[in-house]
């Protein structure tokens, strides 16, 4: 699979959303642990830049007053309607059933975040 | 730079070449009541100085994001919404918008102070004509009132009526009667004799519950359940007959949404077709004044699942003059210019959404 190189691996802190280019077109890259994220930097709905959005998780209920946070980090939240979107495939969290954003294959190789395309 | 309390002489306001893009909802912010300052008498002055005043209360509920504002709308000092050329920069410039209605939301209304309230209300008026009228031409604005005192209330919208940048006056939509008891008439009549519509904005309520049956837990439900306040005033301000008594009277219902609108129009007409020995004074169904006098913004947008829901509520309105483009910036529900409208809405409804109807409503060169 092709990969192109978006930046050393210092340009993306744990735990924050970087924006990079990929073929001209904005990406979100987000770096947690081992793993290295990279989705559209658009959300559908109304066109908003990702990269200005906030790393959450997916809120479970687990009884009256008691609500976790699973996947904390891993989730993306769009920063103008608070839509949720996973970083692994692009799904949308929580009861949005038609909407996705593009997610990308990454990884980091050499010191370099490389990210996939088709 | 004070300018209470005359207001100075209007002229002719500058009006863009061509108005393509009005966007009915913009808030503007005073960053605490410290900003009003220069705009006080000096008995409010000393007051707010010697008490550490900062602002009115605001919010009961935590409204999402800080300031309820879109994450990017924060100017480099400030809140969003408190600066003038940022938020020109951001909203007018990149949305390519012709005309902005300034909403703000300054909550002294909730004083119980009326005085102090009244004082407030007045510096707002001032501050909005200093900072934002002046800066960009492209600002238009809603004159604050107190709704507790109309009396006050009228007189303040005779007075910033003189300047043209003003274009509507500002009411809310929790109130704490409803809007069209004859107790507001004051004030409508001001605004006819102005020539100003009623713009009632989403918000307000802090001394009644915000919804019919008490106070909910969640932002979500206040934020949903703000079409209930909106249905009530519809409901005051037809059967009450204020548009009876001021027949030139517009109102403008500001994010509340309107897919409620059809069914509420079918049941007060068939209610009406019993009942209207208690309201003789609708000689007509209670729709048909709706539609000559109310119009509702589009923000924010109703979603259905399958758009073309939306298009076939729009046209249960009964009227194609009835929307009104709005964004809401800053606030995190945000409508942009450019995805808010789905494409089921054709181009000759899409022109009157995003300026014609504005344009018959709001008389922008107001001079």
């Amino acid at each position: 699979m092709p990969a192109v190189d978006v930046g050393p691996v210092e340009d993306f802190p744990l735990g924050e959303i970087r924006p990079a280019k990929l073929n001209g077109r904005g990406i979100a890259v987000v770096r947690n642990d081992n793993a290295v994220y990279a989705v559209r930097d658009t959300c559908p709905h109304q066109g908003a830049k990702l990269t200005l959005g906030t790393l959450t998780g997916e809120p479970v209920y687990c009884g009256p007053g008691n609500i976790e946070f699973r996947r904390f980090g891993q989730v993306l939240k769009c920063p103008w309607h608070g839509w949720d979107y996973s970083l692994a495939d692009g799904t949308a969290i929580g009861g949005n059933r038609t909407t996705r954003i593009r997610a990308y294959r990454a990884r980091i190789e050499n010191g370099r975040v490389l990210v996939e395309t088709d | 730079m004070a300018i209470a309390p005359e207001v100075r002489p209007a002229g002719t306001r500058e009006q863009p070449a061509a108005i393509n893009l009005v966007d009915t909802d913009v808030h503007n912010y005073i960053g605490g009541s410290r900003v009003l300052l220069e705009y006080l008498p000096e008995r409010w002055i000393h007051y707010l100085e010697h008490t550490g005043f900062d602002s009115p209360p605001r919010d009961f509920y935590p409204r999402y994001y800080q300031h309820a504002a879109r994450r990017d709308s924060f100017p480099p000092s400030g809140i969003p919404g408190s600066d003038p050329q940022f938020a020109a920069e951001q909203l007018l410039d990149g949305y390519g918008i012709d005309i902005g209605i300034l909403n703000c939301l300054y909550p002294a209304y909730k004083l119980f102070n009326i005085d102090m309230a009244n004082a407030l209300i007045r510096a707002a008026n001032d501050w909005q004509i200093d900072k934002w009228l002046d800066a960009d031409p492209r600002w238009r604005a809603s004159i604050l009132v107190n709704a507790r005192d109309p009396q006050f209330s009228a007189e303040e919208i005779r007075r910033c009526a003189r300047h043209p940048g003003y274009v509507q006056v500002l009411m809310l939509a929790r109130n704490h009667a409803p809007l069209g008891k004859r107790e507001f008439w004051p004030i409508y009549e001001a605004a006819q004799d102005c020539g100003l519509p009623i713009g009632v904005h989403f918000g307000g309520g802090h001394d009644v519950p915000i919804t019919s049956s008490g106070w909910p837990s969640y932002y979500i439900e206040d934020h949903t359940g703000m079409a209930q306040s909106f249905q009530s005033q519809v409901l005051s301000l037809v059967c009450e007959g204020v548009f009876v008594e001021y027949p030139k009277t517009k109102v403008v219902l500001i994010e509340g949404g309107f897919a409620w609108m059809p069914p509420l129009m079918w049941r007060l007409d068939k209610n009406w077709k019993g009942l209207r020995g208690e309201v003789p004074w609708l000689t007509k169904p209670p729709s048909d004044y709706i539609r000559e006098h109310i119009r509702c913004s589009t923000q924010p947008m109703e979603e259905p699942e399958d758009p073309r829901h939306l298009a076939q509520i729009i046209d249960m309105l009964g009227s194609d003059e009835f929307l009104l483009f709005a964004t809401d910036y800053p606030h995190w529900d945000f409508d942009s210019p450019e995805r808010a409208l789905p494409s089921v809405i054709g181009d000759d409804l899409r022109e009157k959404i995003f300026s014609k109807n504005a344009l018959k409503i709001y008389d922008f060169a107001r001079g």
